[in-house]
């Protein structure tokens, strides 16, 4: 089982269409709609983590963009730049998924990148700019 | 049994590389193992750090004079103003003087970062044009090598305590104290309490002016009382509940290491430095051990609204253990905290000074002069002319 980080981008064409449906049912995945922003105009883009067998994300993948929609892998949808952090933690208490923590004993500031929705709420926390979002 | 220790002794050991050196977060549990008269007896020096956010920051630097010369008024170092109001190629640069336009993040604390890691500053100065300087305009770029002096002059440093920071309010608000989430969210604090210079020295008995100190990775002093230098605030277990005390600290910026010295951009405030500074203390006696054994469990802070614009008072007091949890309990409610002192870089100041002082590369020296023993603080008050 490995986890995914998926983009996927609607236009007005299909943003009616349910793409975590067709993950669920047809490729045994289990699919968490880390974040959703649609506009106005019916274009937008949803970011997944889903776990599942490798094989079955892949095939996954081909399907959802024969249907139609842009898929794309992220490596490290957040990157924490642990040369600019000077761990002050002022991000610590701003994560809602407590993705954010100090180390136990040497207290640096540690991100698991595993388990961060990419809310973003940390990035103008930073007072060194150590934490950019890429989706 | 009276232990009475001198600076000498402390230095001879030094030198001798004899000298038993621990953090004041060490010495905690030495104390409570072995008892203060048993820990006085074995440790010589205790060090302390913190590493935060210390808008009272600034440096001077002399640019040496061009040919022909100019008389510096209007000066800018990467966009950044710098004071023009000293002789011809003095300045000094404060750390929250933003770039122009502002809204980029970038200020008088990164030029000192900047400064301080080699990298090259546009210099750009512009001066009246006299007969003795009769250049009127300069454009060219330096790095710390090219100044004759730079060096490092705090105002306010090392505050002893501090607050902790929420928002009542409905909205996120972006304050010195870091992002406010709505409805006490999150709180913020910023002492690096057990471990804090002025924490473990509360009534400035041992450090005074011209204590030699750790400032920004290179030898420092204390110069002066910090401003706002206030003797008046609440004792618990012997330390203020509050920001109390401060100092001024000086110190040459060529031997700093940008590690420990970092331009801060705080959403909605601006620009800050935060320099890590470590103050050596020397254990002359039992009571000094004594006040370098208290614990975050024994420091307390208070808690304020920051969505109020003014009177805001106590809400409630929390140790420095509580808020290092991660989160405190205000009226059956969890909130969540966040330190804006780095932790993990005051234990770097009090490491690396204590391994100066085993390395004998670190004397201690006795104050020249000690701090008030009282301070108070006025407010501004605002007056018509001629009342």
């Amino acid at each position: 089982m490995v986890d995914h980080k998926i983009r996927i981008d609607f236009n007005e064409g299909n943003v009616l269409e349910s793409v975590t449906y067709t993950l669920v049912s047809e490729f045994d995945l289990r699919p968490n709609v880390l974040r959703a922003d649609i506009d106005g105009d019916g274009s937008g883009f949803m970011l997944l983590s889903i776990v599942g067998e490798e094989e079955n994300v892949c095939r996954a993948m081909a399907r959802i963009r024969d249907m139609g929609f842009s898929v794309r892998e992220l490596s490290g949808h957040i990157i924490h730049d642990t040369e600019r952090c000077w761990s002050c933690g002022a991000c610590v208490s701003l994560c809602p998924t407590r993705s954010i923590h100090h180390e136990e004993g040497t207290m640096r500031v540690l991100l698991d990148t595993g388990t961060c929705i990419a809310c973003g709420s940390c990035i103008n926390a930073c007072s060194v700019k150590a934490i950019q979002l890429e989706l | 049994m009276h232990l009475n220790r001198t600076y000498e002794e402390i230095n001879e050991r030094i030198r001798s590389g004899e000298a038993v050196v621990m953090t004041a977060e060490e010495v905690v549990d030495l104390v409570r193992e072995k008892g203060v008269e048993k820990a006085a007896e074995k440790v010589d020096v205790v060090t302390t750090g913190t590493f935060g956010a210390m808008c009272s920051s600034g440096a001077f630097l002399n640019f040496g004079h061009s040919d022909p010369p100019i008389r510096m008024t209007n000066i800018r170092l990467n966009g950044v103003e710098a004071y023009g109001g000293l002789a011809a190629v003095d300045t000094y640069i404060g750390a929250t003087s933003m770039v122009e336009p502002p809204g980029k993040g970038y200020g008088g604390a990164h030029v000192i970062e900047d400064l301080i890691a080699g990298r090259s500053i546009h210099l750009q100065a512009w001066g009246p044009g006299t007969d003795c300087y009769v250049r009127k305009r300069i454009d060219t770029c330096v790095t710390i090598d090219d100044l004759n002096e730079a060096y490092i002059y705090n105002p306010r440093n090392a505050y002893q305590n501090y607050g902790i920071a929420t928002n009542t309010s409905d909205r996120t608000i972006y304050t010195y104290m870091g992002k406010l989430m709505p409805r006490m969210k999150n709180a913020t604090y910023s002492s690096a309490g057990a471990l804090s210079p002025l924490l473990n020295d509360p009534h400035l008995d041992v450090t005074g002016i011209g204590t030699r100190i750790f400032l920004g990775g290179g030898e420092g002093y204390v110069a002066w009382q910090g401003t706002q230098f206030k003797t008046t605030v609440e004792e618990v277990n012997g330390v203020p509940v509050g920001g109390s005390r401060t100092l001024a600290l000086m110190g040459d910026m060529k031997q700093m290491d940008p590690d420990f010295v970092r331009g801060l951009d705080i959403t909605g405030y601006g620009t800050s430095l935060a320099i890590g500074v470590g103050i050596p203390i020397p254990v002359l006696n039992e009571d000094v051990m004594g006040r370098c054994a208290i614990s975050d469990a024994e420091i307390f802070a208070e808690m304020v609204d920051y969505s109020l614009p003014s009177g805001r008072t106590c809400m409630q007091r929390y140790s420095y253990e509580e808020l290092r949890s991660g989160s405190i309990e205000y009226q059956g409610r969890r909130i969540r905290t966040s330190s804006l002192s780095s932790m993990h870089g005051a234990r770097r100041v009090a490491d690396k000074l204590r391994d100066w002082i085993e390395h004998g590369e670190f004397l201690l020296n006795r104050p020249s002069m000690m701090l008030p023993r009282e301070g108070a603080v006025k407010p501004l008050l605002e007056r018509k002319r001629g009342e």
